[in-house]
């Protein structure tokens, strides 16, 4: 009884980390783009105050059932994406459910949440909305492809579909997987560009054209559920990556440096380009990167 | 008496009572269908033991039927189907014309589905399947539409696959001199190569076109969206997994005993996939929701034919446990939309938008059968799913793992075009008067759709008779070792514990759901769907928001090359084909004795003109 305790506290303070962590890398990258532009910018904790002022406002209006539930099903995978992914190597305490899923339930988790918001967004009626997440949708399709290929390679290298697996391996053999499985590596990161939805990939948003899309008739408490579901979602997935391809970290030190590293990628990426059309967005991601991804099933199969 | 053959009577008389009261009281009528599927299925689950068989002879051929573990799983499946659309069907189908002869045939499809699963010998499968076959034509053709071009094709295509499998049958009985199925597996591997080659052919060709197989699908849209929506829940729930379970036994039993039976397995795990492919993508094409779950269905099916295909412990039991999840949720949402053509007269997802809120129910079972249907967890369709990509990947199939990805991932589209185009979106005046259906029709949609998420927590209720089926086929015990009640394993012992994941989703689900609803739900009013920030404007009354035309064309923007070519493009062009021939010979055998009289007097010239050549 005490472990599942114990379970629960170490689960709770992963998500506050995650939290707080993801929040503070959304300030830093509205100061980055900002700085890049020649403005100067909000301040890095900016995020903060807005998500604050969010929780602590009523709602007046509300669209029905289902976008009443919607914020909570996204809270769902999240969260649940932070417990599955290992945040810390070698640490009991944050071992959440770490050892009760495995790459491909995370994969499918991962969708539980933006369809479930999906369909509250299509409840309140506005055309938007449904036009985001149609965008969405197509553009998952395109990413997913270089991105399970990236998987697939390194599961079939290795043997294990575990992430926890994974990192062993990397700690044994001493390098990471990003210098011995090179081109799943480049395949992975540029999945990630439509993964974190920066332009030229900010298609289901689309500031001005769709005003936000899917999350546009959400205010006061759904959308801080959104947001700070988001900025969870944002770290759980960087953490991944760090976990799949930098060897994990085994302090938070490390973890911070490195995640932050990787989220430079596609934020940085997104500062130089203007956004795509879907269509657009689905054939570049059948192009180098599906490329990339078969480079890394022949390193898998042949190496 | 046995109870193998108390089943049938009870089938075969009920249906004839059923046809008989009918014309005179319908209530009756209603009640002995209903009697007729409840009580044998009753006694299948009590008194038939696993392992019984009845032998008897009649014209010379001597038959043999018994239950097998194998064929138990499909019996689940038929008879929970069968069941719960037949509960469905009494009220789906009030105030329809020749019920008496819906119902009746509705009957004897299910008892030729149980006698295809009861048969050991090939005779009486051949005859069951002609049974099945000639009452699912007869509900294809039931709302007498288009009855030329679909009803025709479905049966054309039914014809093909039945010839190919009496001829496979009649190659049997001249190679062992024996019509048991148990002989035939027994000398399979003593054949010479052209036969182990050709039987196998011929039977998956008449497996294939009832389990939808590319290129043998083409009737399936048509004729899953025409027949009466009670009868496709069993349609494509319980009737196309009779193709899977005659191909399980040809794959496993026959194929792999050969050397050579290893690339036959991949060519069909690759049709498998291929079908996978094109089925979703032309299922997110469709406007109409019969069509989309038809086409869906195709793709659904494509799946298990992998898993079936791949033939590793892991797949097979990835692709039976599929095949029963597919007949839970397919049926619910055929019963879904059996409800929704019921209450607004439409299919059409461009027409009938916003009934979420007439129709709440209907919502909460399509809404399961959908994240069963896109293999989300918790519910059921991940386990499928998941045991499925692991089984791929654990066998090196580096390809067919992502195509089968592709499709999985592409089939969230019309998940979500099924759900928005119905029940979300715009609230429209023309539809303020739809009412949800009846309880009768609600609650064995329910039914069906909850049992997914409880199979989902623990797949061990339904893994322990697809274990002791598959050891029936050859296969060692998996239990433990690939699954527990709540956990599943993969090749290298990876795992996913059900249990705990479902307790940490529904504790962050309730917590969150209290944070919104606590000082917000109640407070908050309810606004309408035109009560909305469309770019800063309040849109007007009479302003049309609603979004269904072109739903995912952008999507198709991208994929256009992929849906160049179509099958049905090439069978068209082959049946005219063979009507220009037939149309040619009707131009020398006219039947005028006239002309066959000049035909023969230019024979006799002919002979004349060249009788020296001829004969000199």
């Amino acid at each position: 009884m005490e472990s599942i305790g114990y379970n629960i506290m170490g689960g709770i303070i992963t998500v506050i980390v995650a939290f707080v962590v993801g929040l503070t890398y959304m300030g830093l990258s509205r100061k980055i783009t900002a700085r890049i532009q020649n403005r100067k910018g909000p301040p890095f904790y900016q995020n903060f105050i807005d998500i604050f002022k969010l929780a602590s406002k009523t709602s007046a209006i509300n669209h029905g059932f289902m976008q009443h539930i919607g914020p909570a099903f996204m809270m769902i995978t999240s969260i649940m994406s932070v417990l599955i992914v290992p945040v810390l190597t070698g640490e009991q305490w944050f071992s959440n459910l770490n050892f009760h899923g495995d790459l491909i339930f995370l994969l499918y988790i991962m969708v539980f949440g933006p369809l479930g918001m999906a369909l509250g967004a299509g409840q309140t009626g506005n055309p938007n909305s449904a036009i985001g997440v149609t965008r969405g949708l197509s553009q998952m399709v395109g990413f997913e492809i270089p991105w399970v290929m990236a998987l697939v390679a390194l599961m079939m290298q290795y043997h294990t579909t575990s992430i926890v697996d994974l990192i062993k391996v990397q700690q044994e053999q001493g390098v990471w997987l990003m210098f011995s499985s090179p081109f799943a590596f480049i395949a992975a990161v540029m999945a990630m560009l439509g993964m974190f939805r920066y332009s030229p990939f900010d298609i289901v948003g689309a500031p001005t054209e769709l005003a936000s899309g899917p999350v546009s008739e959400n205010g006061g408490k759904y959308l801080f559920t959104l947001m700070s579901s988001n900025s969870i979602f944002a770290f759980a997935k960087l953490t991944l990556y760090v976990d799949l391809f930098l060897g994990g970290a085994g302090n938070i030190g490390e973890l911070l440096l490195k995640t932050f590293a990787i989220y430079l990628i596609p934020m940085l990426y997104g500062t130089v380009s203007p956004r795509y059309r879907t269509e657009q967005s689905i054939k570049y991601f059948w192009g180098w990167p599906l490329f990339f991804g078969f480079l890394a099933i022949l390193q898998a199969s042949f190496f | 008496m046995e109870m193998i053959y108390l089943i049938f009577i009870i089938f075969l008389g009920g249906a004839g009572a059923t046809y008989l009261l009918g014309k005179i009281n319908d209530i009756l009528r209603d009640i002995i269908f209903l009697a007729t599927l409840l009580v044998p299925s009753v006694l299948f689950l009590t008194q038939v033991s696993i392992g019984e068989t009845v032998n008897f002879t009649m014209a010379g051929f001597s038959f043999q039927w018994g239950i097998t573990y194998f064929s138990t799983i499909f019996a689940y499946i038929v008879l929970g189907v069968g069941v719960f659309a037949g509960i469905y069907a009494v009220k789906a189908m009030k105030g329809k014309k020749n019920l008496n002869f819906f119902f009746a045939n509705y009957l004897l499809s299910i008892m030729a589905m149980m006698g295809i699963l009861f048969s050991r010998d090939l005779v009486s499968f051949f005859i069951f399947w002609e049974i099945m076959t000639w009452t699912s034509y007869l509900m294809v053709v039931f709302n007498g539409k288009d009855v030329q071009k679909v009803g025709i094709k479905y049966f054309i295509f039914s014809a093909i696959g039945a010839y190919a499998m009496l001829m496979a049958i009649v190659t049997t009985y001249s190679l062992t001199g024996s019509m048991m199925i148990d002989s035939l597996v027994a000398a399979y591997p003593g054949f010479d190569f052209s036969m182990q080659l050709l039987i196998p052919i011929l039977l998956l060709i008449g497996f294939g076109v009832k389990s939808a197989m590319m290129p043998l699908h083409v009737w399936a849209p048509g004729a899953y969206s025409h027949a009466p929506m009670a009868y496709t829940s069993v349609f494509s729930g319980a009737l196309s997994k009779m193709g899977i379970y005659g191909m399980v036994i040809v794959m496993v039993s026959l194929v792999s005993h050969v050397p050579e039976g290893h690339w036959f397995r991949e060519i069909i795990a690759w049709m498998g996939g291929i079908t996978a492919v094109m089925g979703t993508l032309w299922a997110i094409k469709q406007d109409d929701a019969k069509k989309l779950l038809a086409y869906s269905s195709v793709a659904q099916l494509g799946y298990i034919i992998v898993g079936v295909g791949i033939g590793t412990p892991l797949a097979m039991m990835s692709g039976l446990f599929l095949a029963v999840m597919h007949g839970l949720f397919k049926g619910t949402l055929f019963m879904a939309v059996g409800a929704i053509e019921r209450q607004t007269g439409t299919t059409n997802f461009t027409e009938v938008t916003g009934l979420i809120r007439k129709m709440p129910w209907t919502f909460l079972a399509s809404l399961f059968a959908i994240i069963a249907l896109a293999g989300i967890p918790p519910l059921g369709g991940f386990i499928g799913k998941w045991m499925l990509y692991e089984s791929l990947i654990g066998s090196e199939h580096y390809m067919l793992v992502i195509v089968i990805f592709f499709s999985s991932t592409a089939a969230f589209l019309y998940c979500y075009k099924f759900l928005f185009g119905f029940f979300l979106g715009q609230e429209e005046k023309e539809w303020s008067h739809v009412k949800e259906a009846p309880a009768m029709m609600v609650v064995p949609m329910l039914v069906l759709a909850v049992s997914t998420f409880v199979l989902g927590v623990f797949p061990g209720l339904i893994l322990k008779p697809i274990d002791a089926g598959m050891q029936m086929l050859g296969y060692t015990s998996t239990q433990g070792h690939f699954w527990e009640l709540s956990v599943i394993f993969n090749d290298w012992g990876n795992q996913v514990a059900m249990q705990p994941i479902v307790y940490t989703i529904i504790g962050i689900f309730v917590f969150f759901l209290a944070f919104l609803t606590i000082k917000g739900y109640k407070e908050t009013r309810y606004v309408t769907t035109k009560d909305i920030s469309s770019s800063g404007e309040v849109p007007k009354e009479h302003e049309n928001l609603t979004f269904a035309v072109n739903f995912m064309q952008p999507f198709f923007r991208a994929v256009e090359p992929l849906m160049r070519r179509q099958i049905d493009k090439y069978y068209n062009g082959f049946a005219n084909g063979l009507e220009a021939l037939f149309d040619f010979t009707r131009k020398i055998y006219t039947g005028n004795g006239q002309t066959y009289a000049l035909y023969a007097i230019i024979f006799a010239v002919l002979l004349l003109l060249f009788k020296n050549n001829l004969f000199g």
